[in-house]
């Protein structure tokens, strides 16, 4: 099963190995998407592989290191009504989530690829695109 | 008939057959025009005001035109250089009938007394709002990719480093004037959509530069005409028309522009029936910080569409700045209102130029200006 989290950190729990630990201990498949740090904390969007039991138990274990833990649904959001479908995101969205339809001449999002980088965000000439974790 | 439908009837019938029996092909494009902008006319004051500086929703306005008549400009920003909102930016919630904040002040004379003013206008409350672009429509224009090592942020959008990207911009085949290469229908008086309402041609845009290389065919290689537009805001639409923001480079314009050719004969029934893989353009090296770059690529506009463009051996992927979703919309609208006998489509009266060349800015003495 593939999960994929959103980890906020306070700088005490910036400095644990959380990473290692969730592979080493919990044998999960860890990929990380995106990871910051900055003076109030960090926070990290991580997509874990593994079964359910070591999954929660992974979970469990983060939230006992003070690690904030809350499922990615959505990371970026476009808004629909702003859109003018001129397709300046495709070419640097490095997931393609960003698609330019050959036929429509629209741009798709792909939600389920998003990994809420925020590439898109300033490229937007329209400023259609917001990030939301 | 649209530009696209246009094009697969020439492909089943023919030029012979299409020239027979369309009458007007239908062409469009919608991308960021930065050289545009709109004129206003307030309405006197009581007591009069001649203002001599000018705000609306804090972008300063020109206001070098009588007592109370201003010019806002696409690229305008306020005096923090916030690009998030601009003059462009301006223009459009004018557009969508939203009230604007104005702030004018005046160094007072006997005839306009008044030396300051807050205020609230909008499209209901001016004399005239006036969009007034000096140069849209770029027939052709170059593409754009970044050999550097960092990110350029530019008129061309989000350039990655190591050629991570191209950026290209222009509607391509169902572009103005590419189906109307050497300016035959399209002239000063023609009637044109402009931002979802209608305007005119009123002149050669700025730069206008018929005399780039051109294919066999008279399509230009590099960005060659242009056209300078004028249309009422009033009845303009949201849709196309929209601030944009180019992030560290400033704000522009989205225009929609429609302009209908009418098929005078079987050489203009086959100029409209050129196709992307027929209009050529160059990647140039924006990493180049100078007026001429060099070019990376000779590519076609099938190229850069099909999403994907090889240059130095490098697969490179492509985006478009002009939204040709709704380049074909305004082609799709332009048809219906010709029909419907809302649009009435005119015939130029006066032909653009086919000769004339551009200069550059160099730095002169007042003697080498004048020669």
């Amino acid at each position: 099963m593939k999960t994929k989290l959103v980890l906020n950190f306070n700088p005490e729990a910036s400095n644990l190995p959380i990473t290692h630990n969730l592979i080493a201990e919990y044998g999960l498949l860890v990929n990380i998407l995106r990871a910051e740090i900055d003076e109030i904390g960090g926070k990290m969007v991580i997509e874990v592989s593994g079964d359910d039991d070591s999954t929660n138990k992974g979970v469990e274990y983060l939230k006992k290191a003070g690690v904030g833990v809350r499922p990615f649904k959505e990371g970026v959001r476009r808004n629909d009504e702003i859109c003018t479908h001129c397709g300046v995101c495709v070419s640097i969205c490095p997931t393609s989530a960003l698609i330019l339809d050959h036929e429509t001449r629209k741009v798709t999002f792909v939600e389920e690829k998003c990994v809420a980088c925020g590439v898109c965000i300033d490229a937007c000439p329209p400023r259609a695109m917001e990030i939301l974790i | 008939m649209t530009a696209m439908e246009f094009k697969e009837f020439v492909a089943t019938n023919g030029v012979r057959k299409a020239a027979k029996e369309v009458d007007i092909v239908t062409t469009g494009t919608f991308g960021a025009m930065c050289s545009s902008g709109a004129y206003f006319n307030l309405g006197h004051a009581d007591p009069p005001i001649k203002i001599h500086r000018a705000w609306m929703d804090g972008i300063p306005a020109y206001a070098g035109l009588a007592a109370v008549d201003l010019y806002l400009g696409a690229t305008e920003l306020d005096e923090s250089n916030n690009i998030l909102h601009g003059g462009a930016h301006v223009i459009e919630d004018l557009v969508k009938g939203r009230a604007v904040r104005l702030k004018a002040t005046a160094y007072g004379t006997d005839c306009y007394p008044m030396k300051e003013m807050d205020t609230y206008v909008s499209l209901k409350t001016m004399n005239q709002a006036v969009m007034m672009n000096v140069r849209n429509a770029y027939q052709n224009y170059a593409a754009a990719a970044n050999s550097s090592g960092k990110t350029l942020y530019t008129y061309m959008g989000k350039l990655l480093p190591e050629l991570g990207n191209a950026t290209y911009s222009s509607a391509g085949e169902i572009s103005p004037l590419l189906n109307d290469p050497y300016y035959r229908t399209i002239g000063v008086g023609s009637r044109i959509f402009l931002g979802g309402g209608e305007g005119f041609v009123v002149w050669e845009g700025t730069q206008f530069n018929p005399g780039v290389a051109r294919t066999p065919r008279g399509v230009p290689k590099r960005p060659a005409g242009t056209l300078a537009v004028m249309g009422d805001l009033n009845g303009m639409s949201q849709d196309f028309l929209k601030g944009l923001t180019f992030t560290r480079y400033g704000t522009s314009l989205g225009v929609g522009v429609g302009i209908p050719i009418p098929i005078l004969d079987e050489d203009l029934a086959s100029a409209c029936a050129v196709t992307n893989d027929k209009i050529f353009t160059a990647i140039f090296d924006y990493a180049e910080q100078k007026r001429s770059r060099s070019v990376l690529k000779e590519v076609s506009y099938a190229d850069l569409s099909s999403g994907r463009v090889t240059i130095k051996g490098k697969d490179v992927p492509t985006s478009p700045l002009s939204s040709i979703y709704k380049a074909r919309q305004i082609t799709e609208l332009l048809k219906k209102r010709i029909l419907d006998g809302s649009f009435v489509v005119t015939e130029p009266v006066q032909r653009l130029p086919l000769k004339k060349s551009i200069n550059t800015l160099d730095v002169r003495s007042e003697k080498e200006a004048m020669k």
